[in-house]
This record gives C-alpha cells, structure tokens and sequence, in this order.
C-alpha cells in the first residue's frame, strides 16, 4: 500500500526568498525525476515532501490524509539527503542496519527479516562485500551506495532521494538507473522513487520528468513529450539539446556549437 | 551491481579485527582499573610505597586510614571518572562533534557558582542576604550547592534556547550561560575574597573528600544513567548520519535530545558536585575508544564510561604520588595529560 | 546540755563533715567539669578532659595555641603557620581548602581548631574528628577566640590574662604614638589588589586604638578593594604597607601628586613583621607596638 504523495500549493520561504512558490504534484508509483537549474529549489521540494521542511503555505499529504506521526511517516517513506553528513565511524552494514529503525524503532529487537532487509539492499547496491569496512575507508561513490542501501533496508514504499547518483562512475550510474526503474515497477510490490537528478541523461530515463525552476513547477509529463523537452531546453538555457532518436529514450546532449537561446 | 545473489560467505576479517580490537580494549581498561586500584590504596602521605601500605595494613588506625579514607577515595576517583566519561560519550554523539565535553551546557559554571554562594554566605550575611539565608546555605553544604547549581545552569541553558529543539542553539545558549553565571561566581568573589581560595580549590578538582555515602550516590547515578542511555543508544547511532536523515527515520528529535540532555546533566552534576570539574576526562575518554576501537553507541557509551574510570583513577594517583605529601589538584594532572595527548595527536594529523 | 543543744551540736558536726567530704569531692580530680564550648558556628563540643593532640589550619590559631603554652601538645600545623620557629618541625598539613585529610587522620588529632566553613573541615567532622571553628576578624572575635581556646585546653584563667597582656601592648603602643600625628589619616594597603585595611578590620580597630583615622570608612567592609582615585582623592597622611610594594608607589598613576609619598610618610614592613601586623592573632599587642615605632619614627623625623 503505498499511497499517493500529494502536495497541495507548498510555499517555502528562506530568509527573504520565496524558495518554492505554489508547488502542486502528485506523485505515485514509477520513477519520477525532478530536474531544474541550480538554486531552483529541487532539495527543498524533497525535504518538504519528507516532512522535513517547515511550510509557509500548502500542505503535503499521504494517502489522502495529511503526513502521519514520524514513527508512522518514517513506514511508508524514506528520504536520502544530497550531502552525505555521515561521520563514517560505523561500518557499512551497521549504517545500513540504521534503516531498519523505521520499522523496529528504538527499541525493537532485530529478527531474520530484518537481516535479510539489509542483505538485500547492500545486494542491490553491490556492498555486501565491504560489510565490516568503516565508512570513512570508502571513496565518495562508495560511500552514496552504502547510503541508499541504508534508504533501502527501510522497506518503504516511498523513496525520496536528493541526487543518488552524484559521485557514480558510469557504470554504477547505469546500474542505479536500472535499480530505480526495477524498483518502481516490481510486480510484488510497486514503489514510487522520486530522485532530484542533476544528470540528465539519466533523468530522462525517467518513467516521469518535473521540471523545477526558480520554485515553480515547469513541466510535468513523460520525458517523450514534446512539451516538457520544450521547457526544459528553456529552463536550461538553451546550453542542451534533446534528440529524440530512433528507439529507446529521448537522448540528452551539451549544445556546445549552436549559439545559447535568447 | 549484476550480482543480485545475496551476501556471499566473505571472509570476516574486518568483523573479526573490530571484535577483537573491543575486546583488547576492555582488557586493557580492566587490567589499569586493577592496578589503579591497587595503587591509589598504596599511595598515601608517603607518596606510593608498598612497604608503607603494609605498615598502614597492619597499624591500628587501619580502618580509619585505609578503609575511611583511602579506599572511597581511590574508588570515588573511579566513579566519578566513569560518570564523565559517560556523559561526555553522549556529548559527543548529540552533538556530533568529537571535542564536545560535558560541561558544555553550563554545569561547571553553575556548579562554580553554588560553591562560591556556600563559601561567602558568611561574608555576605547580613550585607546582602539575610542571615536566615545565610544559615540555610551554609547548612545546604558545597557538594548540594554544587548539585543544585549545575542542574541550574544547565536549565538556565534550555531555557535560553527554548528547550532542545536546535542543537546549535543550545551551543550557544550553553555558551552564554557559562559567560554570565562565571560573572556573576566572579561578582561575589570581589565582594567576599576568602569565597575566592576555595572557588579555585573546587574549581581545579580534587578526589580528597570523597567518602562511602558519596560512592553509594555516584554507584546508584551511574547505574541508573546507564541503563536509560542504553535505551537511547540507537538514536544516537541514527544521529551520525545527520540530523534530518535521523528525523527521516522516525526518531522524535526533540524527546531524544531533551532526555539525553538530562542524562547527561545529571551525570555531569553529580560528578562535578563531588570532586569539581575536572578537565579532559569527558574529553578524552570516548576519544579514545573510538580511536582505539569504534562501535556502535551500545558500546561506545559503556566503553567510554569505563575508560574515563580508567584515566581519572591514573591521574588520581598520580596526584597523589608526586609530590607527596603534598597533593596536586587532579585536575591539574587530567589537564596537563589531556592538554598533552590532543597536542601530540595534532601533530600527528599535520604531520607531512 | 538541754536535748535540743545536743541534737544541734550533732547537727553542726555533720554538717561539718559533710562541707568537707563535698569540698574534698569538688577538688577531686575524678570528678571535674567536662569542658562544654560552643564554637563559632554554633555547635557544642563536650571535652571529657583537656585535649593533648591538637591540630592548628590557620596561623593566628597556631599563635594562639602556642601563647597559651600548649605548644607541646601540638601535633600539627597548616602551611601557613610559621611563628614560632619552633611548628617549622611540625607536619603541615596544607590549608584549610586543600587540607591533607589522611595525613591529618594519621596524627590522631583530639581537638582541629579551623576557622570558616571549609569542605575538608567537614569531612573530618563525618570521619569523625572534633573540630571547633572559630572567627577571627575583629578585636573582640580575638578575644572571644583566645579565651575559648583557653578554655577548651582546660586553662581558662590563661586565656584572660592573654587577653589582658594584649590589651595592656595596645595601651602602651597608643602612648608611644607622637600626639602631633594623632587623628592623621592612615591608608594601609594589603597586598596584592590593592586591597585595604578598612576601619571595621582589625587592623582599623588597632590604628583606632592608636588614635588613628582611617580613610576607608566602615560602611566599605573590612577589606574592600578600592578604586586607586579613592585612595588619591582621600589624601591619607601616612601610607602603611609592604615595603618592596611601597617602592613603587610613586610609579602608579596619580599618586605623586599625594603628599604622603612626596615627602616618605610611608611605613613600609618587611614581609615577617607583615604578616605578623596581618594576623588577628595573639600577637596583636606586638603588632600594635609595631605600628607605634614607625609612627614615632615619622614623628620625630619632622614633617609639615
């Protein structure tokens, strides 16, 4: 059961800026990937979704009702932050096992299933075989892959993640886009996956694109539609170009010899 | 990641080194609680002299000197070593800063300020307060006035910062509060110099008065503050990956850092009531064993507890043994110790 | 003999020998008064008999020990106790802050003398000890003091006589004092502050004794610290002090403008003679002597 993640005319205000101004979307199962300029407010909408985030105006909703207690929320939706703030000092399968806190809490004892929730996301994320290396042993990209794991073993149906690809080499880029994907249309239990992306090319891999810029909500639709490529050349500038080749997903290049959009 | 088996049967080495590295660590600390122990019921006037212990063993004062004096002493230097060493731990994982101590939130200052209230009641009866003040303070005695005026700085603390909802905001009140209550302990020390000689006796620390009833009271902290930490010791875990990623998982921030908060209050103020602020030792001691062997705060906090038993109980004979029969403040010994290791492991890190 | 005459005689004879029988039984050692003081802060203490192990933390009350001639019974001193030459011999024991508590244990002491309220005095107190505090601030704090401790060491008629010899010095220092310098404003500085002796301390009360004004009023407490200008403002006559701390008065701000310095109205001490004239102790007398010689040393050497 995963319910729908509403939010309904979120306004964020930081200091004297309106950092997300009258933000509606809907998001449900599938791979959804928010994009947008720098400085367009893509983390805050995350955090705001996750509760995280103190709201001027608007309201978030699960499922039809508003944004459960914490220990409830933590069930049904998981959040990864961009910057990983980790201090490194656990190894990585007891950061991973952190994420069964949301189903056992404090004080739960840990059974097999959730052994086998850990197993399983350090599997999917391909650590298992640094599971008794301290964090801070791990290069940058390592350490991202651990992190998600940790988001993983929380079994939530809802995943937020704020730039889960960022220190990837290619391969691992790849690997994680098909992660995503498989995530989001597994047979046996659906789930939506937000991911704020800076990388386009795996956006557009996306089962859905919301294109953010400077707090407003540009474009929402599949990365196929003309519209939304539309906007998003705009929204970047005119620095990219969009081709929609031959079969497969559209294809994102740099527009280095075509002069920039007025 | 094509390989979607589940976790192969890999060599455990790392698992092994960490559990055996736990291990070497609590038999270190057990072998230097012994001989601590051991030696702290040696050193007496005579500065550490078996021969003397025996002579003392054997002399008809025994159980005065050896059993009154000496042995809640050696044992008190233990406890209350342990009791910063576990506050500080718990410092240091709320707010995920490694040179966090537990005087942070105001309890020294505060403590201070009862001791210097208790030793010029006298001089100021009369001038300032009233006389029946004056002999409600006097009877309150130091080690009470030093409990009590913790527990006040660090309420002034939450106060300021309106309770524990932010953590840089409790730095800061925390700060704040040991500027003003310094000020005013320094305040009443100019109006009454003689409350002066005995705020710096307290201030630098010192196992000398420390009897069974006071152990009986540190034991029973102790043991209660443990056993609720260890309740909290997951969410300090969950506070290593970030604030908000802690908050994500559910954890109700606010309770969490409240009751922490007060364990680690308490833990502070009871220590500091009985033998002063002794410097570096909440400091040192999870330092060390998350260098030495780092965990999880189920360990680390137990860990932390005992090495601070462990560092305090050196230092306490050696400030006893030193200069015999004089004795130096113990907390003079953890603050040249401490002051020195932290420098050497400056160096360390900048170092080429 | 009348019946009635004889029952009397009868009567008169046994009331004899009972007078003698009590009289006999008063001056029995056996049945002495035990020795009940109450000290400073109030608490009673009951002495079976004399005390013969007694421990001194302060130097006035190790003088005063010493003065009532008990120094052989003394067992211990605090590291600031050095009159007479003779406690040089004795263990000290540290201050009243910081007091050796073993060391102290070990010497068996039946009787600590401490002043104010100290954490080491208490514990020795829970260990056990008898400890009697006493305040030493002003004249009649010495006196109450010197006469308690006489009593507590089972020669009450001592402690008057102490007293008495005290005052008779202080008399005799006042006479010696040049009439032409009396009433003169004195500032007495006490080290490190600066500090002053102010009229409600007992060095106030000995300069009063002395026929002596004090710049620092009683209201100011016994030894406030002053403002410097306070100080320059009062134009005290005579500057009493530590001598190596009077050389450098002319150096401090303002201060050459006071006439005291300009022409060496100055009574500087060196530093055993200091602490004696800082010390509410037995030696107050002295002490008061002390202040006459220099006062009747400016007298003669001729000034405005």
């Amino acid at each position: 059961m995963t319910g729908t993640l509403q939010a309904h005319a979120l306004r964020v205000r930081l200091g004297r800026r309106d950092v997300l101004d009258g933000v509606s979307l809907q998001v449900g199962t599938g791979w959804t990937a928010l994009v947008g300029p720098n400085g367009a407010g893509k983390s805050t909408l995350l955090r705001a979704l996750a509760g995280l985030q103190p709201l001027a105006a608007g309201r978030v909703s699960l499922g039809g009702l508003g944004l459960p207690r914490p220990v409830e929320r933590a069930r049904r939706l998981a959040w990864l932050a961009q910057q990983g703030e980790a201090t490194g000092e656990l190894t990585v399968r007891e950061t991973v096992e952190l994420g069964r806190i949301a189903q056992l809490g404090l004080l739960g004892t840990p059974g097999p299933a959730d052994r086998r929730a850990v197993d399983d996301a350090m599997a999917l994320t391909a650590c298992d075989a640094w599971q008794d290396r301290r964090l801070h042993e791990l290069s940058g990209g390592e350490r991202q892959r651990v992190l998600l794991a940790r988001v993983l073993a929380t079994a939530a149906p809802l995943l937020l993640l704020d730039e889960p690809t960022t220190h990837l080499d290619a391969p691992h880029q790849v690997a994680l886009a098909r992660l995503f994907r498989r995530l989001a249309h597994e047979p046996a239990q659906p789930r939506a996956v937000l991911t704020v992306l800076h990388d386009l090319p795996i956006a557009l891999q996306a089962d859905r694109l919301l294109v953010l810029e400077r707090g407003r909500l540009r474009a929402d639709g599949a990365p196929a539609d003309p519209a939304v490529q539309a906007e998003l050349v705009r929204v970047f500038e005119g620095a990219i170009r969009i081709d929609n080749g031959a079969a497969g997903a559209p294809r994102v290049a740099l527009a280095l010899d075509s002069p920039p959009a007025p | 990641m094509s390989a979607a088996s589940p976790a192969a049967a890999v060599p455990d080495a790392d698992a092994d080194a960490n559990a055996r590295r736990r291990r070497r660590l609590v038999g270190w600390m057990a072998l230097v609680l012994v001989a601590g122990i051991a030696a702290g019921l040696a050193t007496g006037a005579a500065g550490f002299s078996p021969r003397a212990f025996w002579a003392d063993l054997h002399a008809a004062d025994a159980a005065l000197i050896l059993g009154q004096i000496r042995a809640p002493r050696t044992l008190g230097a233990a406890l209350v070593g342990a009791l910063l060493g576990l506050s500080g731990a718990i410092s240091q994982g709320l707010f995920r800063n490694p040179l966090a101590d537990p005087y942070l939130l105001g309890s020294a200052a505060g403590a201070g300020l009862g001791v210097v209230l208790v030793l010029a009641a006298a001089s100021l009866g009369g001038a300032y307060i009233s006389l029946a003040t004056v002999v409600w303070i006097e009877r309150l005695g130091v080690v009470a006035a030093a409990f009590v005026g913790a527990l006040t700085g660090v309420a002034m603390t939450l106060s300021l910062s309106r309770g524990a909802v932010h953590t840089l905001r409790l730095l800061l009140a925390g700060v704040v509060t040991g500027v003003l209550l310094g000020a005013v302990s320094d305040l009443i020390t100019v109006a009454s110099p003689d409350a002066l000689r005995g705020k710096q006796a307290f201030m630098l620390g010192s196992t000398s008065f420390l009897g069974w009833d006071a152990l009986a009271l540190m034991a029973a902290g102790l043991a209660v503050l443990a056993l609720l930490v260890q309740r909290y010791a997951r969410a300090l875990d969950a506070l290593t990956l970030g604030e908000d990623s802690a908050a994500s998982l559910g954890l109700d921030l606010g309770r969490v850092r409240l009751v922490l908060v007060l364990a680690l209050s308490l833990g502070t103020a009871l220590a500091v009531s009985q033998s002063g602020p002794v410097a570096f030792v909440g400091l040192v001691a999870p330092h060390l064993v998350r260098r030495n062997a780092p965990g999880l705060h189920g360990w680390l906090l137990l860990a932390s507890a005992g090495m601070g038993a462990a560092l305090l109980l050196v230092a306490d004979v050696l400030s006893r043994a030193l200069i015999a029969p004089q004795e130096l403040p113990v907390g003079v010994v953890t603050a040249v110790l401490g002051g020195g290791y932290l420098f050497w492991l400056l160096r360390q890190r900048t170092a080429p | 003999m009348t019946p009635t005459s004889r029952h009397r005689r009868a009567l008169l004879r046994l009331l004899g020998a009972a007078a003698l029988a009590a009289a006999a039984l008063a001056a029995s050692p056996a049945f002495a008064q035990p020795i009940v003081v109450r000290d400073d802060r109030g608490t009673e203490h009951r002495f079976a008999s004399p005390p013969q192990r007694i421990v001194t933390m302060l130097p006035s009350l190790t003088e005063t020990a010493w003065v009532l001639g008990v120094g052989s019974r003394l067992v211990g001193v605090d590291r600031f106790s050095d009159w007479p030459a003779e406690v040089a011999a004795l263990p000290h024991l540290g201050g009243l802050e910081d007091a050796q508590i073993e060391a102290i244990a070990a010497l068996r002491p039946d009787l600590i003398l401490a002043s104010t309220s100290s954490r080491a005095m208490e514990r020795l107190e829970v260990l056990g000890f008898t400890v009697v505090r006493l305040k030493s601030e002003s004249h009649a704090d010495v006196q109450r003091t010197v006469k308690l401790v006489a009593r507590v060491l089972g020669t009450p008629e001592r402690g008057a006589l102490l007293w008495q010899r005290i005052e008779n010095q202080i008399d005799a220092a006042a006479a010696r004092v040049p009439p032409d310098l009396r009433g003169r404003s004195v500032y007495f500085e006490i080290g490190g502050g600066p500090y002053a002796a102010g009229t409600a301390s007992f060095v106030g009360e000995t300069l009063a004794r002395l026929g002596m004004k004090n710049i620092v009023p009683a209201a100011l407490g016994p030894f406030p610290k002053l403002n410097p200008e306070f100080v320059v403002r009062a134009r005290p006559d005579i500057i009493m002090g530590l001598r190596r701390e009077q050389a450098a008065l002319a150096a401090r701000p303002g201060w050459d403008s006071l006439a005291a310095v300009r022409e060496q109205r100055l009574c500087g001490f060196e530093t055993t003679p200091y602490e004696m004239l800082t010390r509410p102790g037995p030696r107050m007398g002295e002490a008061a002597a002390l202040l006459a010689d220099c006062l009747a040393r400016l007298g003669t050497a001729g000034h405005r």
